[in-house]
């Protein structure tokens, strides 16, 4: 089986020594950091895993064109490192001869993004696409944004304190009008008003004291 | 007829507690601190504490003898001083309109923080994902996601003054709520804000002491601190620092608005305020300096954060351990012998181990070496044959290190709402447990500004209430519910989204030159127009001694002479600065710049500035007119007697 493989992948490179080039136009770059992911479960990266990586890009490609032409042979690999990174291109499977273009085989791969990183135990952290940006996680949002409930509930607080403000006001006035129109005239004449201070103000205290006349500092109000 | 005696104070420590509270405010939070910094730190207090002394101190004085003396609203007492110069009293009033109307806005966004403080992530903390999930929004990725939160989220702001936008709804209610708050403090008069400056001016010292426990222990507080506090005193032959600690102490202690003059009308006709003018004038003096030393350690923190992030990020970590070790003297470049010293330099040792694991990514990364082929102990002979076998590939690397600098994050000077909403902020989300701090701070730049706000409101509602007019006809709660709608309908406009670019002229021009005037004119009058052995006199009736020789000569002279010091300064500055400018937000570069302001801003500018000082002579010449009428009348009604 391993041979076979080998012997169709020697096949290749003479025509796909064109096609691939690093740093190509339609060429992708990819680095698997499968050691940093896997730690002591990490597998070996060989022939095999290429040809798994082949077939997923080839699954990928079948998915976002919908056409089912594309083969492991499509994808052409190319330039490969110890780091575990290599370049590849996937070409027209009707006119070999000729590539994809770039962004078809991103969108592809955007498409699929999840099922190649799991064929590989991978995330986009490990398996990385140079040039294709990993999808970042939303950030969770409620239904019906918090501020405005604590908005709402401060605003309840306010306004029924300030309508108990204004109707606690509006009895009291009532209450006084009542009494000053039951008093009689006597009662009116001990509510005078001296020097716009109500006499009655002035019974409670022992008088309103004078600074100008008393030097005692304890008659003054203290702070 | 049923006749009010006028309402008071229940106890005189709730008028000290509402002095305290209307003149400790946001100025002593954001405007102090950057001051000092601007002003070579700690030397800065020399110039701001003389103008305490002799500027401050005495006006604060003043302004409280007459509204106690009087008992009426600043259009009362100033009419009553002299029948000419009622006008100062309106324009104190047009003043504080102006004031109310764009100073409740700040507490609208604070109100907007704070609830949006109640989260599990604070959500200036991160930046938004893009439409397509694979990056940032653009403009948050350029600034960051505190100022992205700021100017888009909070703001909208629009690229510039022209651009109105569309009133912001989340803006719009919070700043409907800000009133509604204020209302319920003041709409009871004296009975309800004499009760509500028990919490408006002691909650902020409570938040500000947890913080300056929680500050000063932050890692790289004392950076921060140093920076600050360290004088240098060459900065103060600079006439700017004088001018600057001048107009602070005015502005800071709410002179000229007439909230002083209302608040002491209530006051019983012996109160000792002059006792009480002292105490209050140290208490806000003291507040500042107090919020400087916490906003410099967080500023310490924030910028030592920012800058061993950058470390992080970088390979410089590497050459500063280098450096550390290398002088130490003792050792060769061995990263062998490095290991021997892990189990007793440890925090060298973490430092040198991020910079291995960077270092062996990088290496692999560039040089497609396979993922184990750098270990620690080859981590040396890879570097020598990497830079010999491929040098260029080699210096690539090398050249990403950033520059990381301690010294111009903490030269970030700002002020303003950018302190309070940007800096601070950025601050928060990197101490642990961030919310609970965020609701702390922003509840207390809530109280600050609730609590200038009473005094703003009181300045506008004791005049008008001492209209019998106005006070035969309306309730209180109705005047002055109509009032608070007035001002929040106007203030809808702050809201739009070019509405912080008119918040920023309102800021610099409503409420800065205008007050220098008042006070110029108040001291004036006082000092020459009614006479100072007259004023002496009405104080020794309140508290029993005339004021000493001091208060006198500072009163007659030395304050006079320096508010026209500081009139001709701004005066001067404004003819050489030529156009207005203002700081507008580039949603494409992610940061401010400056653009001219059009012409009918610049209209704007004027009006604000003329519409309050020509109530001055408009009401003097008013006054002249009716007297010059009244005599024609009385001469007529003498003759036709005769």
């Amino acid at each position: 089986m391993l041979a076979k493989v080998l012997l169709a992948l020697s096949l290749v490179p003479a025509l796909a020594l064109a096609l691939c080039q690093p740093d190509g136009q339609d060429a992708y770059n990819v680095r698997l950091s499968i050691k940093t992911a896997l730690g002591a479960n990490a597998y070996e990266w060989s022939e095999s895993e290429q040809f798994l990586f082949r077939a997923t890009l080839a699954f990928a490609m079948r998915q976002y064109t919908g056409q089912e032409t594309f083969n492991v042979s499509s994808v052409i690999v190319c330039d490969e490192t110890p780091r575990v990174s290599f370049w590849f291109v996937v070409t027209n499977p009707s006119n070999t001869a000729t590539l994809i273009p770039k962004n078809t085989v991103e969108a592809a791969i955007r498409l699929s993004r999840n099922r190649i990183n799991s064929a590989f135990l991978l995330s986009d952290k490990t398996l990385q696409f140079l040039g294709i940006p990993p999808t970042l996680a939303p950030p969770s949002q409620p239904s019906l944004p918090v501020w405005l409930i604590v908005f709402g509930v401060v605003m309840g607080l306010v306004t029924v304190g300030i309508l108990a403000l204004i109707i606690s006001g509006f009895i009291e006035r009532k209450k006084k009008e009542k009494t000053i129109e039951d008093e009689d005239e006597e009662e009116k004449q001990e509510r005078i008003m001296e020097n716009d201070i109500s006499c009655q103000t002035l019974e409670g205290k022992n008088g309103v004291n004078n600074g100008a006349y008393t030097h005692d500092e304890d008659r003054l109000t203290q702070l | 007829m049923v006749e009010e005696s006028r309402p008071s104070w229940e106890n005189p420590m709730q008028f000290v507690l509402a002095c305290v509270s209307y003149a400790v405010g946001l100025g002593n939070v954001w405007r102090f601190p950057y001051l000092c910094q601007m002003h070579g730190g700690g030397g800065f207090l020399i110039p701001y504490l003389i103008m305490l002394v002799v500027e401050g101190l005495p006006l604060f004085y003043l302004e409280l003898a007459i509204g106690q003396h009087m008992r009426q609203g600043s259009i009362g007492a100033w009419s009553a001083i002299n029948p000419y110069m009622g006008g100062v009293g309106i324009a104190s009033v047009v003043v504080s309109i102006f004031l109310v109307v764009y100073y409740n806005v700040i507490n609208a966004w604070a109100f907007w923080y704070l609830f949006h403080s109640f989260q599990g992530t604070l959500p200036w903390a991160e930046c938004p994902l893009s439409s397509n999930f694979t990056t940032y929004v653009p403009e948050c990725e350029k600034s960051s996601s505190t100022d992205y939160f700021w100017y888009r989220e909070t703001l909208n702001i629009s690229s510039s003054i022209e651009d109105h936008g569309g009133i912001q709804m989340g803006q719009a209610l919070c700043l409907v709520l800000s009133w509604m708050v204020v209302y319920l403090c003041v709409l009871r008069g004296t009975e309800s804000t004499g009760k509500v400056v028990y919490f408006t001016a002691t909650f902020p010292y409570l938040v500000m002491i947890i913080y300056l426990i929680r500050g000063v222990t932050l890692h790289g507080a004392l950076n921060g601190l140093k920076y600050m506090f360290t004088p240098k005193l060459s900065d103060l032959a600079e006439p700017k620092a004088w001018i600057d600690a001048a107009t602070q102490i005015l502005f800071s202690l709410g002179l000229g608005c007439g909230s002083l003059i209302a608040f002491a009308s209530y006051n019983h006709h012996n109160n000792n305020f002059e006792k009480q003018a002292i105490v209050v004038s140290l208490i806000n003096s003291a507040t500042s300096i107090f919020a400087s030393v916490v906003t410099f350690s967080i500023y310490g923190f924030k910028a030592t954060f920012n800058y061993e992030s950058c470390l992080d990020r970088t390979l410089q970590s590497f050459w500063i351990f280098l450096k550390r070790v290398m002088s130490a003297g003792s050792l060769q470049f061995n990263i062998d012998s490095y290991f021997s010293i892990q189990n007793t330099v440890q925090t060298e040792w973490t430092v040198f181990n991020t910079f291995f694991l960077k270092m062996q990514l990088l290496l692999i990364n560039t040089f497609d070496l396979a993922e184990d082929s750098i270990k620690r102990d080859n981590l040396d002979d890879w570097i020598s044959h990497l830079n010999a076998s491929f040098p260029d590939k080699f210096a690539t690397i090398s050249s990403q290190i950033e520059v990381c600098d301690l010294e111009s994050e903490l030269d970030t000077a700002v002020e303003g709402t950018g302190l309070a909403f940007i800096v601070y902020s950025e601050a928060i989300k990197n101490m642990g447990l961030s919310q609970l701090w965020s609701v702390l701070y922003f509840s207390m730049l809530l109280m600050l500004g609730i609590g200038s706000m009473l005094g703003n409101v009181a300045a506008i509602i004791t005049p008008l209430r001492d209209f019998a007019f106005l006070t035969r006809h309306f309730q209180k709660e109705t005047l002055i519910g109509m009032m608070c709608l007035f001002c929040c309908l106007v203030g809808l406009s702050f809201t739009t989204r070019s509405g912080n670019y008119w918040f920023t002229i309102f800021n610099d021009y409503a409420a800065t030159f205008s007050l220098l005037f008042i006070v110029l004119i108040e001291i004036i009058t006082v000092c020459y127009v009614y006479g100072l052995k007259k004023f002496e006199k009405d104080i020794e009736v309140m508290i029993g001694h005339r004021p000493h020789w001091y208060w006198k000569i500072v009163w007659s002279v030395i304050s006079p002479v320096l508010i026209i010091g500081l009139f001709i300064f701004y005066i001067a500055d404004y003819i050489m600065g030529g156009t207005p400018t203002y700081q507008a937000w580039d949603s494409n570069l992610g940061k401010t710049v400056t653009k001219e302001h059009p012409p009918f801003a610049q209209a704007v500018i004027g009006l604000l500035l003329v519409t309050s000082m020509m109530c001055v002579p408009l009401a003097a010449l008013v006054t002249f007119i009716k007297k010059k009428k009244e005599q024609a009348r009385e001469r007529k009604i003498s003759t036709t007697a005769s």
